[in-house]
């Protein structure tokens, strides 16, 4: 399993090195889309207006959605990109199980892009001057995050099995994730604070929110909300995800596009 | 126990309201050291019949082992077959062919170690190695090709799945691909071929199954198959015309002749006829053999004037 993996690290790594401009672009465009944000805000607010840890609350929320967006076309996006140009079947063609490929190479991908996404961060922090705080705590809140947003794209992705044409909903999905990210589902009371444990992404980004922007310690309680959140949407789409894959060897549409 | 046995495979589709039977009650076996020629028309049932032996489609009925192990419920079944699937590009174009082999070797089951040791050793065999780090979107149509039986060969398969394998090639490409498939063949591996190049599926295959409208029609040893369709008579071709009393001996014998070729239907006179000919120098004497060619158009329109006849 570990050489698989590396397997899938060594492919991501050459193909993202072979479209070297495209991921410098990528970084920079990323960048510069935050910046612009950040200028139009700061003009609405006036100049008077500390932005203080709402200002840092918003680039937890901007980089998680980069982070996102990413998973999301990594793993919806590379099937369709497989099945258009054909090696989706050979994909299939694994004793490891596709939805077992499928994660761990999502998992390489993930730990190039969380490289690349702290070239990002840092940048933001140089020309916003932010002062976000990076202690070991945000790790767990940041898993959870990203197991909700990995079910999310598992889900999507047996969507694009079955149906195969699935950008219009990648687009709408890409709003829904902003709200999922940015909502701050932590400060919700009474019947809403419900709605937000049992929203994808919500929970952990909340978690995150409080740790990085806010200094606040973590609370147990609400990380094991965001880990149950997690692992139920995570859990979800790999599930999904194989029986998309058994419904369309049924009807005989795997490789079609 | 032979490499590949599938036992009744069904599969129905539905379009637009209507069951389509694309594969009805088809069984093939194949072992070691042969090549079946798995042909049929475009929508006669092959790709459907292949890809349920790949497990990438679910047969409504029907079974399949590879090597003993079912594929649609064991995948390490999987590790005993290797594909080439017609219509796909089976690699990855924006990555070198020594990148898509050690991918492919260890996404198949095989550790880091052996799928690159495994890589050199097919470069080298497949003639790649001087390519081996150009992008495969920038070779040959015939380099592009070898690459993808070399990565269905990478985890060293019992089976083997050729689907159209030469299709668009060259001549010099297609024989390459042919010697490859002979080669693989002699090692051992059972291959399924399929391929509308009849004369390939003569050359090179063991047993020939024709399927027609999802069926098989006719499934026997490829020598077999072309004496049970080719006639008795000979023709016998001279370096030289003949003179008129060889010319009424033969034809009293009942030997037709046409400038310098006689055609001998009873297979009793042709020491008769040569004893006349004799020492008349002879181009070639050769029985008349049918091709793979007309013994599928023969098989496949007996089957459709059939079919029509049953409606």
């Amino acid at each position: 399993m570990l050489d698989l993996f590396f397997a899938e690290l060594k492919r991501s790594w050459i193909l993202l090195s072979r479209y070297a401009t495209e991921t410098i672009g990528g970084i920079i465009a990323t960048t510069f889309v935050f910046y612009g944000l950040f200028l139009s805000s700061r003009y609405i607010a006036g100049p008077g207006i500390a932005l203080g840890d709402r200002l840092d609350s918003v680039i937890v929320g901007y980089i998680l959605w980069t982070l996102m967006l990413f998973i999301m076309g990594d793993v919806a996006g590379g099937l369709q990109d497989e099945a258009r140009t054909g090696t989706l079947e050979q994909m299939f063609l694994t004793p490891y199980g596709a939805a077992r490929v499928f994660v761990i190479r999502a998992i390489g991908s993930l730990s190039i892009q969380l490289t690349l996404n702290v070239v990002i961060v840092v940048a933001i922090m140089l020309i916003t001057g932010s002062n976000l705080a990076f202690p070991p705590t945000l790790v767990p809140p940041f898993i959870t995050a990203l197991l909700g947003a990995y079910g999310l794209a598992f889900t999507v992705g047996s969507l694009t099995l079955v149906f195969k044409q699935v950008r219009q909903v990648q687009s709408i999905l890409q709003f829904g994730l902003l709200l999922l990210l940015a909502a701050p589902t932590e400060t919700w009371t009474g019947s809403l604070r419900l709605v937000g444990w049992l929203m994808p992404i919500a929970p952990g980004a909340g978690l995150l929110r409080d740790v990085m922007a806010r200094g606040l310690e973590l609370d147990g309680m609400r990380m094991a909300i965001a880990s149950l959140n997690g692992l139920f949407y995570f859990t979800m789409g790999v599930f999904l995800f194989g029986w998309a894959e058994r419904l369309t060897k049924r009807q005989g549409r795997l490789g079609g596009y | 126990m032979s490499i590949l046995e599938a036992y009744h495979l069904h599969k129905n589709y539905r379009l637009k309201g209507k069951i389509l039977a694309a594969v009805q009650d088809v069984s093939l076996k194949i072992d070691g050291n042969e090549v079946l020629a798995f042909l049929g028309a475009n929508g006669a049932g092959k790709t459907t019949t292949i890809k349920m032996i790949a497990g990438l489609i679910l047969p409504d009925q029907g079974s399949v082992r590879i090597d003993g192990r079912d594929p649609h419920s064991d995948p390490w079944a999987l590790r005993s077959l290797g594909a080439v699937l017609e219509g796909t590009r089976n690699t990855y174009w924006r990555l070198t062919p020594e990148e898509n082999l050690e991918y492919f070797g260890v996404l198949r089951g095989l550790t880091r170690t052996v799928a690159r040791r495994r890589t050199l050793e097919l470069l080298d065999r497949f003639e790649l190695t001087h390519k081996r780090r150009e992008m495969v979107q920038t070779l040959s149509r015939g380099m592009q090709q070898k690459l993808a039986i070399a990565v269905a060969l990478i985890h060293d398969p019992q089976l083997l799945l050729l689907d159209e394998p030469t299709l668009g090639l060259d001549v010099e490409a297609t024989e390459n691909v042919k010697t490859i498939i002979r080669e693989v063949a002699a090692e051992g591996r059972a291959i399924l071929l399929t391929t509308h190049q009849l004369d390939i599926a003569e050359e090179l295959s063991n047993r020939v199954a024709i399927i027609q409208n999802g069926a098989i029609a006719i499934e026997q040893p490829t020598a077999d198959l072309i004496r049970q369709f080719s006639g008795t008579a000979y023709t016998i071709e001279l370096a030289c015309s003949l003179d008129g009393d060889r010319l009424s001996k033969v034809e009293a014998l009942g030997g037709v002749v046409k400038s310098n070729k006689i055609y001998v239907r009873e297979p009793e006179i042709v020491y008769e006829v040569l004893a006349i000919l004799k020492p008349l120098p002879l181009i070639k004497v050769e029985q008349d053999q049918a091709s793979l060619t007309e013994i599928f158009l023969q098989v496949t329109q007996k089957v459709n004037a059939s079919s029509i006849h049953h409606a």
